[in-house]
């Protein structure tokens, strides 16, 4: 019989459809802000990466504005042959100053940074360490490599260091300890300096994707290696411009030499095109603005102590994050869509993570907080959070 | 709309507050000793669930039940709030219910083909329902016995209903599970000795990998059990006894290598090539007396994770103390991993017993070239 070469296409997304795996585009009508209008509905919007609410801030938008008449909208190539201008010279340079390490590099996204560096830092005869609950782009990365893996239980270095231990028997080249710093679905950090100290007692290198710690973490958003005094002491701090920073793009800051390394090495990196020039500008105006107004980085913290503070006053469980990411566990899947479907009801935006993505006990919604979030915001979604909680019997 | 047989067994349990390790066999004694039902209680618990999904949170949860009449499914469906409508009763049971009535309820839920059996009980049910319907069908129970070794119990009955909501939404699939039990006529006479009986399927969530958004499916079970056994094939050494050990992921390291390895038994490997299969101690010490170097592999199995000495007494310490407890590998896909904290032993040797705690962990191999480190932990047989 002669092959149907694209039946697959319909059949693969009718079965998602069916199974209800997808994905449902929803549409935000102007701009993400705390504010936003989803599908023409006004709502609060709790489950943005936009914790600083820098996607709106004017000297990024400016920034952005003013470079299109000096460069253009395109850089018209790959970094590596005629696409690297000026301005991203500069970001590069602000951004190792403000991360404080040597160096710094850009890649296109945070995904890039992950699936290229890492299968160019370890390969065949050399050891990859890696938590449970990494994200899927660290994990694509691992699979790129040809390097052998081994999984540790999530934040549980104690397990760390008996798969290290078990490693020293074989005699691997490198071994490299990979790690989230902040975890998305739970808000928890990983303990940085265990692994640190882990990492220097075997001579093995150290690699956090803290893509949800750029911004949030260490003093005025600096990171991870800021949060626990590590700055220059993590060998490759990987993070992204698309979340607190407001803009997009991936990340690495570290030695020189690895930048040297990364940026002749990292395929992804080498084939595809640079930023254009206003997205540039936005990253060094959103570095600018992280290092000279302190209060948006204040002001996301107060956020998240207060909304933390009066979600459990009001009974619900907000597990063991310590980060702007809240998530408000209610129990069972359907409670958690349920208690989505009423808040977005009530105008708040916040997504359910339910079985089989999380524990079948631990089905959650999951808030995002932000610094453009008024105290007046807060307690709009605070008491839709209270009405809804109390209608479905949660609180 | 969906096909569910439901099976309660209204004794299941009741051995368990008055001393007894079950209550196959024994049901007048339990009752004797003042035992109640606590199985209906923990079903209810479970279908209240269900409707309270559909009342309260909105859920479709589109069911037809096949059930049992009366304390064995019927009265229950009735009481936890379903209507007439969405219940056929398959199987009339009598006054005082037995194993027989269970295994004939489960006859009739596979005549009228159902999609999923979902009983109430422990090893024993588990087991009584395994013997009767073809292994294709899934199974998943409501925990309410004394002893629940196999793989197919959910953690509560409030977990079970999450299961079963996930299935009807065509969001599960499915992995294999073993089905165990502690021989009761032998533990009464002193005797601690679990059988493996048979590798049956139920719902479960597949692997899924963290997202910057949401979650992306991860490899399926089957993909996993093939790249470990590549892997194996990878390590495997020449002139080399292997014992593999049962259950189905070394029955895929077997299918790798082309040959037909018991699911439930212990069957010897050199040189890629099965020299013999479903071998007893006797015949282990034979051909380990033959070859110089051993590996003995084997997967964790049943709830409790046990490596050794359950369901595989084959192994026993004079087979374990050939091989050398450094020639021992451990495999296990990451969701079996997922559920199983820490790898456990007994061995029913003392000196054997304090090695394994002595060596503290273990390596697992969970994929192509990928490894995580257990603790194990010696579990004495009856505590």
């Amino acid at each position: 019989m002669k092959r149907n070469p694209t039946a697959f296409l319909k059949e693969e997304y009718q079965k998602l459809v069916e199974q209800n795996l997808d994905w449902k585009l929803r549409v935000l009508e102007g701009p993400s802000a705390p504010r936003s209008v989803v599908e023409g509905k006004k709502v609060l919007m709790l489950c943005s990466n936009n914790y600083l609410n820098l996607s709106n801030h004017p000297r990024l938008k400016k920034a952005a504005k003013d470079i299109i008449d000096t460069h253009g909208v395109g850089s018209g190539s790959v970094r590596a042959i005629a696409g690297t201008m000026d301005i991203h010279m500069e970001v590069e340079k602000a951004l190792a100053r403000f991360k404080k390490t040597e160096a710094a590099l850009v890649y296109q996204t945070g995904f890039a940074a992950n699936s290229g560096l890492i299968p160019q830092l370890v390969d065949k005869g050399d050891l990859i360490i890696s938590d449970e609950l990494n994200h899927g782009s660290i994990i694509d990365g691992v699979r790129l490599s040809g390097a052998d893996r081994a999984i540790f239980k999530h934040r549980d270095y104690g397990n760390l260091e008996d798969v290290l231990n078990e490693a020293e028997k074989e005699n691997y080249r490198r071994i490299l300890i990979i790690t989230d710093g902040v975890f998305s679905m739970d808000g928890d950090v990983a303990r940085m300096d265990a692994i640190v100290n882990l990492a220097e007692e075997h001579g093995a290198m150290t690699y956090v994707d803290d893509a949800h710690g750029e911004g949030v973490l260490g003093e005025n958003g600096r990171g991870i290696g800021a949060h626990y005094n590590l700055e220059g002491k993590i060998h490759v701090e990987m993070g992204t411009f698309s979340k607190a920073y407001g803009v997009v793009g991936g990340l690495i800051a570290g030695s020189r030499d690895l930048v040297n390394f990364a940026f002749n090495k990292s395929r992804t990196w080498l084939l595809s095109a640079s930023h254009p020039p206003q997205v540039a500008a936005a990253q060094l105006a959103a570095i600018q603005v992280l290092e000279s107004e302190p209060q948006h980085w204040k002001r996301l913290w107060d956020n998240t102590r207060y909304f933390k503070k009066e979600l459990k006053s009001m009974g619900f469980d907000t597990g063991q994050s310590e980060t702007p990411i809240t998530p408000v566990i209610v129990g069972e899947s359907s409670v958690a869509k349920a208690l989505s479907d009423k808040l977005f009801e009530n105008g708040v935006f916040a997504l359910p993570i339910v079985f089989p993505m999380v524990a079948k006990d631990k089905a959650r919604i999951r808030t995002m907080m932000n610094a453009g979030l008024t105290d007046e915001d807060l307690t709009d979604a605070l008491q839709a959070f209270e009405k809804c909680g109390k209608e479905l019997k949660i609180i | 709309m969906h096909v569910l047989g439901f099976v309660v067994n209204p004794i299941a349990g009741m051995g368990g507050r008055v001393g007894l390790k079950g209550t196959d066999n024994v049901v007048e004694e339990a009752v004797e000793r003042g035992a109640e039902p606590v199985s209906g209680e923990r079903a209810i618990r479970t279908l209240k669930m269900l409707v309270k999904a559909r009342v309260e949170y909105k859920r479709e949860i589109p069911i037809t039940w096949v059930t049992v009449s009366g304390s064995m499914g019927a009265d229950l469906l009735e009481k936890a709030g379903f209507s007439p409508e969405e219940y056929v009763v398959a199987y009339e049971c009598g006054g005082t219910t037995t194993r027989k009535d269970t295994q004939e309820g489960c006859r009739e839920f596979q005549n009228r083909n159902v999609e999923l059996i979902v009983f109430c009980g422990g090893d024993g049910t588990a087991r009584d329902i395994f013997e009767v319907v073809d292994a294709e069908t899934p199974i998943v129970g409501i925990p309410a016995g004394v002893k629940m070794h196999s793989g197919v119990f959910g953690v509560n009955p409030e977990s079970v209903a999450e299961v079963i909501i996930a299935f009807t939404e065509g969001n599960l699939g499915l992995s294999e599970v073993e089905i165990m039990d502690l021989d009761e006529r032998a533990y009464r006479k002193g005797e601690w000795k679990i059988d493996l009986h048979g590798i049956a399927v139920t719902p479960f969530e597949e692997t899924y990998i963290q997202s910057a958004k949401m979650m992306v499916r991860g490899p399926s079970e089957e993909e996993l059990k093939r790249e470990i056994a590549d892997y194996i094939l990878e390590l495997m050494e020449e002139n080399t006894l292997y014992i593999l050990g049962s259950g189905s992921t070394l029955k895929a390291v077997g299918e790798e290598l082309g040959i037909d390895k018991t699911l439930l038994g212990i069957d010897a490997v050199i040189n890629g090539n099965m020299i013999e299969k479903d071998l007893n101690e006797k015949e282990l010490l034979h051909l380990l007396e033959k070859y110089n170097d051993s590996t003995l592999i084997v997967s964790p199995i049943g709830a409790q994770g046990f490596i050794l000495g359950r369901g595989n007494q084959q192994l026993s310490p004079a087979v374990i103390r050939k091989v050398g407890i450094d020639n021992i590998m451990v495999v296990a896909t990451p969701a079996k991993l997922q559920r199983t904290e820490n790898l456990r032993v007994d061995t029913g040797d003392m000196e054997l017993d304090k090695a394994f705690s002595e060596k503290r962990y273990f390596r697992i191999i969970t994929g192509y070239h990928t490894m995580a480190v257990r603790s194990v932990e010696v579990q004495v047989a009856g505590r």
